[in-house]
């Protein structure tokens, strides 16, 4: 398998991995989490969709770094691995530090 | 001679091409613009919890920056010198990466955050409507 598409997927095994078997945060329970998740996706979508477009990218990648499935546009599928890899380390971050924060009655 | 100075100053700023190396910074800043109210009119509170938001944002942060910097140096990507500034921190990793890693995290706190007070408001009133039903179907049954 390319690279990135190795070190996308080991990502979002690993944050998934942090949650059940360390924080127990129960984030992955909540319908928020899902919701937000949905939403983040389409703005990414739109957002990531404009810095990997062909015709003027901002990020320009390595094909042989990546399975070349680029879809929808021109967005390589391994980056919706990384964002979701991203976002979902900070909101257990987040979860966990408010929990920490309670219990410190801060 | 005023407005043939006006013509050439025009011209001159039309023919001129943008400044494109803001780019990539002015996408991140519209992406903090986009979701402001999330924070002013819903109240999602992730800027009002500053402390809490730091717990959550340096270590991505560094572990994001560290897997770009590999990502670099292994050439898996690289940015377009149009659209970027140009200032690098070491690892030749741009500013504006290190920018991406705290922004979009934000983005997504406060979608987070409004999601949860939108949700809650639903459930309250959805609530309240079982609790009206329920009044009502007493009130029906009292009085007959």
């Amino acid at each position: 398998m390319p690279e990135y598409t190795i070190a996308a997927v080991a990502a979002v095994a690993a944050v998934i991995a942090l949650e059940v078997r360390v924080f127990h945060t129960g984030l992955f329970r909540r319908a928020a989490y899902w919701v937000s998740m949905g939403i983040v996706f389409a703005f990414q979508v739109l957002v990531d969709g404009w810095l990997t477009k062909l015709s003027a990218p901002v990020v320009l990648y390595d094909e042989a770094g990546t399975t070349g499935a680029r879809v929808p546009w021109d967005i390589p599928i391994e980056d919706f691995l990384f964002g979701f890899a991203l976002l979902t380390l900070v909101l257990l971050l987040w979860e966990r530090a408010g929990r920490h924060m309670r219990a410190d009655g801060s | 001679m005023q407005p043939v100075g006006l013509v050439t100053t025009l011209a001159a700023a039309t023919a001129a091409p943008p400044d494109e190396r803001w780019q990539y910074l002015a996408i991140l800043a519209g992406c903090l613009l986009v979701t402001l109210p999330l924070e002013l009119v819903i109240g999602a509170r992730v800027y009002r919890r500053p402390r809490r938001l730091i717990r959550a944002i340096a270590p991505a942060v560094v572990v994001f920056a560290v897997w770009d910097v590999i990502a670099i140096d292994r050439g898996h990507w690289r940015y377009n010198p149009s659209y970027v500034t140009g200032w690098e921190l070491p690892g030749a990793l741009p500013i504006e990466e290190l920018a991406f890693f705290v922004v979009i995290p934000i983005c997504a706190l406060l979608t987070y955050e409004a999601v949860t007070v939108v949700l809650a408001a639903v459930r309250r009133r959805a609530a309240r409507a079982r609790a009206g039903r329920a009044g009502a179907t007493r009130t029906a049954v009292g009085g007959a």
